[in-house]
């Protein structure tokens, strides 16, 4: 395993890819597709296997967050808060967010089913990546 | 089941008890278990014999997760909450809350969802957001009034079909009354369900369903209903249609066919131009209707909605004019 992960840094570092979608080493999952984690940070999933999921966002406007709004969940800021509006009324919430890359990266490590996104350079063997954008 | 006025107290609560930072349209968080929200909407009719003014939903809604399986959804809401009619002077109104939706969600896996107790009938696009802020014409078409219960009061069996991708199963049944009787579009006794709702893109997404229900008046109905949908933040299109076929007691069986097509035109993320062409023709109570709807659309935040729009009958004089102004919290 981790040497699969180690793989997956030397690729993000030859391909350019900026962020990683992280998750605890632990957890029992492979890498995901672009719609599963969609799926997963719109709330329209909640596990992955028999794995319950806590999907982590980062607190206000970054560069990270924007990357992973416009190149994964695919949405412009109007139409994600459309979504949420939306979600209000279905009694569903957003994601929880953190303050920093490196909290959702120490929330990651010791929360069993916590998935978040930090930058590549982050990602080492205490975590799993298992998507790349 | 109704209430006084629990909109007080949920406001007083809503005050003194927010923790977090509050952004218009996404309720507030008052701790872990629950976030509290509401919505209310006026609106002007002007037709060709009166004038009027309703102060329409006024409503407020809890809903959080009890623990990682079990969540609920609480909503009250008063419907003509005030009325005025400029023709003849009079008004009234009834403050009376309702019980909207009463629900628990019994999470078992993504496939496998349990909800329970008073719900909106998991039907097509329109019954599923049928609050005035959250559309984007004040009135609705008659599709979505007339031909199934708007709501459910029983179990809803939900999730993704094992094995795909973006296609959601609901199966759904009630085998006894509406939990409240004065706040239901058809009184039922029986309904049972089947759904379906498929994700093909970011855009594109459909969806069917086939039910039937039996009314307090012993009518049986049997639907077949479709819902095709695209949205690219831009464009918007959406169309419904159902076909219904009717049981009466006292006569033979009558057929209803409705649908609509709605095309959402944004020139600017606020400002849209709304136009729909509607088609109803109930064979039973030989009533029939053809409806043009153009209209507008003004958000200066999503959650606070200006609209405006005027419709053109093809029977009983029914053109008018409708303007309404709506919130949620």
């Amino acid at each position: 395993m981790k040497t699969i992960t180690l793989l997956l840094i030397a690729a993000s570092t030859l391909f350019g890819a900026q962020y990683s979608v992280i998750i605890s080493k632990k957890a029992e999952v492979g890498t995901l597709s672009t719609q599963q984690i969609r799926d997963i940070f719109l709330q329209k999933r909640h596990s992955l296997g028999n794995q319950k999921i806590i999907p982590l966002n980062l607190v206000g406007q970054e560069a990270s967050r924007i990357a992973f709004e416009s190149d994964v969940l695919g949405m412009g800021r109007d139409r994600l808060n459309a979504y949420w509006v939306k979600q209000h009324f279905q009694g569903i919430t957003p994601p929880i967010t953190q303050p920093s890359h490196e909290s959702i990266k120490a929330f990651v490590q010791n929360v069993e089913g916590a998935i978040g996104y930090i930058p590549s350079s982050m990602a080492d063997g205490s975590v799993k990546v298992i998507y790349e954008f | 089941m109704s209430l006084k006025s629990p909109f007080s107290s949920l406001l007083l609560l809503f005050i003194s008890t927010c923790t977090h930072a509050y952004e218009l349209g996404r309720g507030a968080q008052i701790n872990d278990h629950i976030n509290v929200g509401g919505y209310f909407s006026s609106e002007f009719e002007a037709g060709r014999s009166d004038e009027t003014f309703t102060l329409d939903d006024v409503a407020v809604m809890a809903y959080g997760d009890i623990n990682p399986m079990i969540s609920y959804l609480a909503e009250f809401e008063a419907v003509g909450f005030y009325h005025k009619n400029f023709s003849d002077g009079s008004d009234g109104g009834s403050q009376k809350f309702h019980a909207e939706r009463l629900y628990g969600d019994l999470w078992m896996s993504d496939d496998f969802n349990i909800r329970f107790g008073k719900q909106i009938t998991p039907i097509g696009y329109w019954n599923m957001e049928p609050i005035n802020v959250l559309r984007d014409t004040t009135s609705n078409p008659l599709y979505s009034m007339l031909l199934f219960p708007k709501f459910l009061t029983g179990i809803d069996i939900n999730g993704y079909v094992p094995s795909t991708e973006g296609l959601r199963y609901h199966l759904f049944a009630q085998k006894n009354h509406d939990l409240d009787e004065e706040y239901i579009n058809i009184p039922n006794t029986h309904f049972y369900g089947f759904a379906v709702e498929k994700e093909f893109s970011m855009e594109w997404n459909g969806g069917g369903s086939v039910g039937e229900y039996i009314t307090k008046t012993n009518q049986r109905t049997r639907f077949l209903q479709a819902n095709v949908k695209y949205d690219d933040s831009e464009w918007q299109f959406v169309s419904e249609a159902l076909l219904a076929k009717s049981d009466y007691n006292s006569r033979e069986d009558d057929y209803t066919l409705s649908g609509y097509v709605q095309a959402m035109y944004h020139y600017m993320p606020e400002h849209a131009v709304v136009g729909r062409v509607e088609h109803y023709n109930d064979h039973f109570s030989d009533y029939k209707d053809t409806i043009f709807t153009l209209g507008y659309s003004y958000r200066p935040l999503y959650p606070i909605s200006l609209k405006g729009e005027y419709q053109w009958h093809s029977q009983n004089e029914e053109n008018r004019a409708l303007f309404s102004f709506s919130v949620l919290f």
